[in-house]
């Protein structure tokens, strides 16, 4: 193969471009932007009394078996995590409010806004749907357990007892919210602590209620930029910590630190193939040369 | 070159005789097989097949220690991990030979492709019993691509890998065979498979690095950096120089009757070579592991029972290989090669173990230990590989050329 | 990630240069001592053990030099410095018919007797005297003054056919290097790096108790 400069830069001048056009595809990692429909759930944990009659509604709405000791207030004795048959669980907080009361907070998937399970899966078993929830489809999910690695809230749970396992984590109810309906949980809260609606709305609202009461409210909400923006959102008159939600979220959105990696990949493609034909020919010339050189040398030795 | 080679006689035929068993008749090559080491190669397999059969049978959690805090163990860790990692000397050495002409690493360049095609096969292995449900591997492929995943881009990349790795090795296959039209198609298309390895394991090769990206709350923050691509990219090389080393070492005393006596082999003259690569290359990795860590700011945690430990890795595995292959090579020793060789090996173990495994989930209570399961499934796998490098090294041309192809590509 | 920054961001940057630049300056040292003059390697490595042109050796160490209408026959200077300096060596008779492959003549060293096969089909027609009288000096010089017998040979051209020359000589006696080499000690390896032989022959050194049995396996040319 006859290999010039010409052609060796012709040749890369191409591939770049399309490597660039390439990566400007592939570094957005993420799989749907922050859509305006999206939905969304305020928790506000100075409304919730620990009922728990959020766990019985998952449960009932997803066909599992029933939250584990309901109305049985020593759950809350030690954390407590979701689990492959029981999606979301309420934590009673470490500190108890200015107040005197105790504090509790119901955990379950975040539904990033753009999820590391899902930017990670590999057969897009998880996807984030324009309308918020982060939903599982167990038709492709091969069982690498990268969502459960990638995940920094710690939620996708693996059915490791079953020879056919599964991801299983809270669905947002998307059937329901899809038919028109409510999440379960957020139906039957009876205090009010939980509150669907757009994930905009939301956020104002949640402003607002801690502008209204700036002191009882501790300035933050929770979610609003946690690993790039969560859709379930927290605002609490106690520190998140106490109350098990993880600290020490990134505050940009996980798949964009996979970005650098995944966008070089199409460089790489496109400029290791003539870097190494480049060698080759040099190191071949190179040879040729010594050879030829070599063979001058005989021929001078018998002249 | 032989024009005429022989279709071979399969079925019972001295061909088969000469090169299934060794020249032997098949009752003396079954005798020939009670050897101690065969012995514990199945006393391993007894006791690993049934355990993988468990596993498909009653699913992972019954043979492992996985929990919903810790998902991916030992076999995730070690057999696909470091699999891929010590699986570099196929392109690292063909990398040489080709692209930068180094003829005298020739009678290394087929164990090396050998390890890796073994290599890669063992981690597909290792995947498939890790995996929930590894039936549905191919569905990345051909039914619901995740393309922004860094596991999309390992998949396709293990996966040409693999068939590039089975197509570098099929001539010493077909020159078994004597399949010689089939066998010059493919000598014909040596360099582009090469340069297509050498591209296809950069990527991989760093994204196995990358899939920690996501995890910085998790993996500690002496490990964890945004340039982990790059140091598990050249940490491949580091350890596909050490496994050359040492692989090569092993082989010459294991397969010494199948060399060729007429074409002797420096083994420590190639081995010295290779040990001012490994100098050279551990020296930079180094640096560059240093950089990561000054990049990250936190010399505070080296103070640490942690810190302590990456120094442990950063010093006795990465700088102190890297001065004794530099004095081995000064010193000509090839022993001393050797041992930074081993040391080499085990810090890219230990490498990656940490990432995957020890440093990550630092800091959580629920730590992980595998099982005798896994560890048995894991010995078995390795097993496995080297009982069949062994079967291949003994039959085809590998540690010595076949006499009608010398000197071909 | 930044919770416990240590230095400012200017002093950060400053020390990652730094340590660019600092690696740089120990590259340059580091990459000539890793390429540079590296020691000799003597300790039966390539070429360690010597054939001259014209020379041809038998699979037992035995040579065969054509001269004229004969052959001087010797032994090669790979077994003269395994077996160390010869004691006696028990030639055959004038005339006695030798035959290639099989015992030619009897070394003793150490107190062992050794037979040597012979390279060639032929009788012998004049022994070393020289030799037979001081048989320790044919170390010195194997393939000249060392030369142990002369024989006529009766069908040089066919056994010729067997015997190594020129770089297939080189090649067998690496081979032969090297399956010594793999039984090195440490000690005997210095000995050897400086191109000197153990005094009593580098089987001795290898295996004092059975280094006559491993002398007779390179002998026997098998």
């Amino acid at each position: 193969m006859d290999l010039n400069r010409r052609t060796l830069f012709r040749l890369a001048a191409a591939a770049g471009t399309a490597g660039v056009a390439g990566a400007a595809a592939m570094s957005r990692a993420s799989v749907v932007p922050a859509a305006r429909g999206a939905r969304g759930v305020l928790v506000d944990t100075t409304r919730c009394v620990g009922c728990r009659a959020c766990e019985a509604a998952c449960a009932e709405a997803n066909a599992l078996a029933g939250p584990e000791k309901p109305g049985d207030d020593a759950v809350f004795a030690s954390k407590r995590t979701t689990s492959p048959t029981s999606y979301t669980v309420v934590q009673k907080g470490s500190l108890k409010s200015p107040a005197g009361e105790d504090r509790f907070a119901k955990t379950q998937c975040m539904h990033c806004v753009e999820p590391a399970c899902a930017s990670g899966c590999v057969v897009r078993a998880l996807e984030k749907t324009a309308s918020g929830p982060v939903v599982y489809h167990k038709d492709r999910c091969l069982g690498c357990r990268y969502c459960m690695i990638a995940c920094p809230f710690g939620v996708p749970k693996y059915e490791f007892a079953s020879a056919t396992p599964l991801v299983k984590k809270c669905t947002f109810c998307a059937e329901r919210q899809a038919n028109g309906l409510v999440p379960a949980c957020t139906e039957v809260c009876p205090s009010g602590a939980l509150q669907f609606g757009m994930r905009a709305d939301l956020l104002e609202e949640a402003k607002a209620r801690i502008y209204a009461n700036p002191e009882k409210y501790v300035h933050k909400i929770y979610g609003e930029d946690e690993a790039g923006g969560t859709s379930w959102l927290y605002i609490s008159d106690v520190p998140f910590e106490s109350l098990r939600l993880p600290a020490g979220i990134e505050k940009k959105s996980y798949p964009e630190l996979a970005d650098g990696a995944l966008s070089a990949v199409p460089f790489v493609i496109t400029l290791w193939p003539p870097l190494l034909m480049g060698m080759y020919a040099f190191s071949k010339r190179r040879d040729e040369v010594a050879a030829r050189e070599a063979d001058g040398r005989q021929e001078g030795r018998h002249v | 070159m032989s024009e005429h080679a022989v279709k071979p006689e399969f079925w019972g035929g001295p061909w088969m005789r000469a090169n299934l068993f060794l020249g032997m008749t098949f009752r003396d090559y079954v005798r020939s097989l009670v050897t101690p080491a065969n012995a514990l190669a199945a006393a391993i397999l007894l006791a690993g097949l049934p355990t993988i059969a468990y596993r498909f049978w009653k699913g992972l959690g019954a043979t492992t220690n996985l929990s919903q805090t810790n998902a991916w163990g030992i076999w995730v860790a070690f057999d696909v991990v470091c699999g891929v990692a010590l699986a570099a000397g196929g392109y690292t050495v063909a990398c040489a030979v080709y692209m930068f002409g180094q003829k005298a690493y020739r009678p290394i360049l087929r164990p090396a492709i050998l390890t890796g095609f073994l290599g890669y096969a063992l981690v597909l292995f290792g995947l498939i019993v890790d995996l929930g449900q590894p039936w549905r591997l191919p569905y990345q492929f051909f039914l619901t691509p995740g393309t922004t995943a860094v596991m999309y881009e390992v998949g396709w990349c293990v996966f040409l890998y693999l068939m590039v790795l089975g197509l570098e090795f099929a001539p010493a296959a077909l020159e078994w065979l004597g399949l010689v039209k089939l066998r010059r198609l493919l000598g014909s298309l040596t360099i582009g498979i090469i340069v297509l390895g050498v591209t296809l394991s950069t990527l991989h090769q760093s994204s196995l690095g990358a899939f920690f990206l996501m995890t910085p709350g998790k993996l500690h923050p002496l490990w964890y950096s945004p340039f982990l691509p790059i140091f598990f990219f050249v940490s491949s090389i580091t350890a596909g120089l050490g496994m050359v080393i040492v692989e090569s070492a092993l082989s010459h005393r294991a397969f010494h009757d199948r060399l060729d006596p007429a074409a002797p082999v420096d083994l420590d003259r190639i081995t010295l070579g290779l040990a001012k690569g490994g100098a050279i290359v551990l020296f930079a990795y180094f640096f560059i592991r240093l950089q990561g860590l000054v990049s990250s700011g936190r010399f505070d945690l080296l103070a640490t029972g942690w810190g302590a430990w990456y120094l442990f890795e950063m010093l006795g595995f990465i700088l102190l290989p890297s001065l004794l292959f530099a004095f081995a090579a000064r010193r000509s020793s090839a022993k001393l090669a050797r041992i930074a060789g081993v040391l080499t090996v085990l810090g890219v173990i230990l490498n990656r173990f940490n990432v995957a495994l020890i440093a990550f989930n630092w800091n959580v209570p629920d730590r992980y230990v595998p099982s005798a399961g896994e560890i048995i499934t894991s010995l078995t796998i390795v097993t496995i590989g080297v009982l069949i490098f062994r079967w291949i090294v003994n039959r085809m041309p590998v540690v010595h050329e076949h006499p009608d192809w010398r000197g071909a590509h | 990630m930044n919770e416990t920054q240590l230095l400012s961001p200017y002093a950060a940057k400053a020390l990652e240069y730094a340590l660019a630049v600092s690696y740089l300056l120990l590259f340059i040292p580091f990459w000539r001592f890793v390429q540079g003059e590296a020691a000799p390697v003597h300790a039966l490595g390539f070429g360690w053990f010597q054939v001259p042109n014209g020379v041809h050796l038998h699979a037992g160490h035995a040579w065969a030099r054509p001269e004229g209408g004969a052959v001087e026959v010797g032994l090669d200077d790979f077994a003269h410095k395994l077996v160390g300096p010869l004691e006696t060596v028990r030639f055959p008779e004038i005339g006695a018919p030798v035959r290639q492959g099989q015992k030619a003549f009897t070394i003793v060293a150490g107190g062992q007797p050794l037979d040597v096969l012979s390279p060639v089909d032929g009788h012998v027609i004049e022994v070393n005297d020289a030799v037979r009288a001081h048989p320790a000096d044919a170390l010195r010089d194997p393939y000249g003054a060392g030369w142990l017998m002369r024989v006529e040979p009766r069908w040089l051209t066919g056994n010729l056919k067997n015997l190594f020359s020129g770089e297939a000589a080189r090649r067998f006696l690496d081979a032969a290097a090297g399956k010594l080499a793999q039984r090195l000690t440490p000690q005997l390896g210095v000995v050897l790096q400086d191109g000197g032989t153990p005094v009593h022959g580098i089987a001795r050194a290898l295996d004092e108790d059975h280094w006559d049995e491993l002398a007779r396996q390179f002998l026997e040319g098998k």
